[in-house]
């Protein structure tokens, strides 16, 4: 009798488990049925496109919500809910909307549900954190259904960049899980908050309709996680999400296969121009010439990301070419050092020319960068300590000031108006990120007039100028720029990889059919 | 919250309408007021209330605890009796060599492991997610583990203490068999301590384990402290921590109820 009764709860586990495994045995994978199945590293804090500011909730709504108009790869303004726009003068912009537009739920879009979307960004009570971006907006009008006229406070350069903005009706709601509706190409049929989001292709989208007809994006924040969905093939689509030690045994996998192009998110080392070591542009200089990128590139990123000579990508229209390239060359470094003034006590003894500290973030190829440039300038006779810390503390840490060197990615650049926020004289912290403490009147002059410049071809110019500048004060020193990496089901074909990583192709895909596919 | 480009007069007026401005005592008395009736705040993050936002993520939490203590259960008493009961036998020291194992693998080992086996291997169960009984399994294979071992050792010992009780040997000597003595006298009284480690134990389980949780992308307490924490959204991180404190002391509690119901001995006045 004890022996039955001890034996039925395994009978009950044993029968639980195999009705569990059921579905599991007998599913396909998604690909089978014409499913994409993306894994995103993380889980967007809200999907509304008035106030979502994080990488993945952008993601989603370069799928889910249409815009007044979209940015191409090279960061030209292209027409989306907008066939076309003209400037009447330098503060008045008309954009004329596509005829027939419709949200998800089949209701019109009109320009009175544009101008709701930026009034209600602009209303101080509903805290949005683009408000700023559209801080030069005077009004907005909506003369009839089909025109849009934003008038501005004064001529805004950045104005058109801050355009791409997903469209909501009238009258939503800011509830974080339950996001307002859009006229993007796919709807959103599920929001599993920190789980999956499920997207269905939206019939009455104005352009030609998306050829998959099902979307998960699933948020897996383990990398071992993600790469070991990928080979199971319940994940079938990948950008940037497999560890680059884990690409070879992920294409081992005959189903699966690599993409690889340029990305736009350049790192960067940035000096406190404030101290007084630092403040000297030859040190600066110096500690440019004493870092090996190209080793750095080469071992730790496996080859994975380019040199970078600018905070701006190459592929970016505002990026100028011909900055000089610093060179390693850790002699020259060294002689750049005497010349500064800090002459080494002891030569190759044990006793460093100076210290200085470099904060990181706690992430593990982070500290693995950080480790191999203090090694590279120990060389030179610099002694480094590498300080790591929690993601928030140290970009707190960052924005106010508080540091010697440290490194950061700048992601996201939609307009070289950047080089205003990030080194004119004005926008030191804690009011704006000149977070070194770079002053240069010439800059300053430059990128006052860069913003409220209306010709692209001027402002690509004058922007070619602050670049130069940059290049030979180094406030910052450009490191790299990580490529993208996608990693996807062979099936899977049309994805247009970007540099700003944009999800915007997903509609262009399609799955390829084939007979006998399997692994 | 307002974004990078803020200007300092819109994080002035945030400032003003978070009550920031107001001296800490106040704030801290508006947090306790709030508190009494239920009102744990608004998230910074998703703008929704606090309380919402943690009671949408119990049941989840809720789920894969109680399914690991089964898990654990399962696996401890039998093994635990055995051990006990044949002590310094092979059988015993299989039992030691296992419980070793069980606590020394950690989870973002043994989860990975287990999804590289019966995941990707046999195909038996999803990767990882949320939703279905199959997506329960190995995060609570994987976090019963270390939690069997810990109760078989334990329920190991308190057993072989009763064993040599002189109640066990008048049983014995009334003519009941070894195993009925100890299966129906000895082994309830040896759960006190038991019940001391599984209350201890499904305490820390209800606050979420926030590494399995993270491998298989599991929706629970453990993963939105961290994203809490990650975001600096402070609401959400107090009433993550609230909860996590509220749950120890309840389960304690209980734990403390509960002896009065397995030993009469003990009594609450």
């Amino acid at each position: 009798m004890g022996d039955v009764q001890n034996r039925f709860p395994y009978a009950v586990l044993l029968l639980a488990i195999a009705a569990a495994s059921l579905p599991g045995c007998s599913s396909k994978p998604p690909i089978d049925d014409g499913m994409l199945v993306i894994a995103f590293p993380g889980a967007p804090s809200g999907i509304d496109p008035r106030l979502a500011t994080d990488a993945y909730g952008t993601q989603i709504l370069q799928m889910t919500h249409a815009s007044l108009i979209r940015m191409d790869a090279a960061g030209n303004p292209v027409p989306d809910l907008a066939e076309r726009w003209e400037e009447r003068s330098p503060t008045e912009i008309v954009f004329h909307l596509r005829e027939g537009l419709r949200f998800h739920d089949g209701k019109g879009l009109s320009s009175a549900d544009v101008r709701y979307t930026f009034a209600w960004i602009l209303d101080p009570a509903n805290r949005s954190p683009h408000r700023a971006t559209y801080g030069t907006i005077r009004a907005i009008d909506a003369p009839d259904p089909r025109t849009v006229i934003f008038h501005l406070s004064e001529p805004s350069a950045p104005f058109l960049a801050g355009m791409v903005r997903g469209i909501v009706p009238i009258g939503s709601r800011a509830a974080g899980y339950s996001p307002p509706i859009g006229a993007g190409p796919y709807r959103v049929d599920d929001f599993r908050q920190d789980s999956e989001i499920r997207l269905s292709r939206f019939d009455g989208y104005f352009g030609t309709p998306p050829a998959i007809e099902r979307v998960v994006v699933k948020f897996l924040p383990d990398s071992n996680v993600r790469f070991l969905e990928l080979a199971k093939g319940s994940v079938n689509f990948v950008l940037n999400g497999v560890d680059p030690d884990l690409i070879p045994a992920a294409l081992e996998n005959r189903n699966l296969v690599m993409e690889e192009a340029a990305g736009s998110n350049a790192s960067y080392l940035g000096f406190n121009l404030r101290d007084p070591v630092l403040s000297e542009p030859l040190v600066r200089r110096a500690i440019a010439c004493a870092i090996d990128r190209e080793s750095i590139v080469r071992s730790l990123w496996k080859g994975h990301a380019d040199l970078a000579d600018s905070i701006l990508a190459p592929c970016f229209w505002a990026h100028a070419d011909g900055i000089p390239e610093v060179r390693f060359d850790p002699d020259a470094a060294r002689r750049l050092l005497d010349s500064a003034g800090y002459r080494d006590p002891d030569g190759d003894g044990p006793k460093p020319r100076f210290r200085l500290t470099y904060k990181t973030s706690q992430n593990e190829l982070r500290k693995q960068i950080a480790a191999v440039i203090q090694e590279q300038l120990h060389r030179v006779g610099i002694d480094l300590e590498v300080q790591s810390f929690e993601w928030g503390t140290f970009f707190s840490d960052i924005r106010k000031g508080n540091f010697q060197l440290y490194s950061l990615t700048w992601v996201n650049i939609q307009d070289p108006d950047i080089f205003y926020y990030a080194f004119h004289s004005g926008q030191v912290p804690p009011g704006g990120a000149n977070r070194g403490g770079y002053r240069n009147p010439e800059v300053d002059r430059l990128v006052e007039k860069g913003r409220r410049e209306p010709s692209r071809g001027k402002r690509k110019e004058i922007y070619r100028k602050v670049q130069l500048l940059l290049a030979r004060d180094l406030p910052v020193f450009p490191l790299w720029i990580s490529r993208n990496i996608l990693v996807r089901d062979r099936r899977l074909e049309g994805f247009e990889i970007t540099p700003g990583e944009d999800y915007t192709s997903v509609k262009e895909m399609t799955v390829r059919r084939e007979k006998g596919a399997g692994r | 919250m307002l974004g990078e480009s803020a200007l300092a007069a819109q994080k002035e007026e945030l400032r003003r309408e978070l009550r920031l401005d107001r001296p800490v005592v106040v704030q801290y008395g508006e947090f306790l007021l709030g508190l009494a009736k239920g009102d744990l705040g608004t998230s910074f993050r998703s703008r929704e209330p606090v309380l919402r936002e943690i009671l949408r993520r119990v049941p989840a939490t809720l789920l894969l605890s109680v399914a690991s203590m089964v898990f654990a259960l399962l696996i401890a008493v039998p093994l635990g009796v055995l051990s006990a009961m044949r002590q310094h036998s092979p059988v015993d020291h299989l039992c030691g060599f296992l419980a070793m194992l069980g606590l020394s693998m950690p989870n973002f080992w043994l989860g990975p492991l287990l999804i590289l086996i019966f995941s990707i291997g046999l195909g038996l169960f999803p990767v990882s997610g949320y939703g279905t009984a199959g997506h329960l399994v190995l995060p609570a294979l994987t976090m019963g583990t270390g939690m069997a071992a810990i109760l078989m050792r334990m329920l190991r010992s308190s057993l072989l203490e009763e064993i040599r009780q002189d109640y066990v040997r008048a049983a014995c000597a009334r003519g009941l068999s070894r195993r009925d003595a100890v299966l129906r006298h000895a082994l309830a009284n040896s759960l006190i301590p038991v019940l001391t480690v599984m209350g201890l134990q499904f305490g820390a389980l209800l606050s979420g384990s926030i590494i399995t949780e993270t491998i298989f992308s599991w929706p629970g307490i453990g993963r939105l402290t961290v994203q809490a924490i990650e975001a600096r959204d402070y609401p959400l991180v107090q009433g993550c921590i609230l909860f996590i404190a509220l749950c120890t002391v309840t389960v304690n509690l209980v734990t403390d109820l509960l002896y009065s119901r397995l030993d009469p001995r003990i009594r609450y006045e």
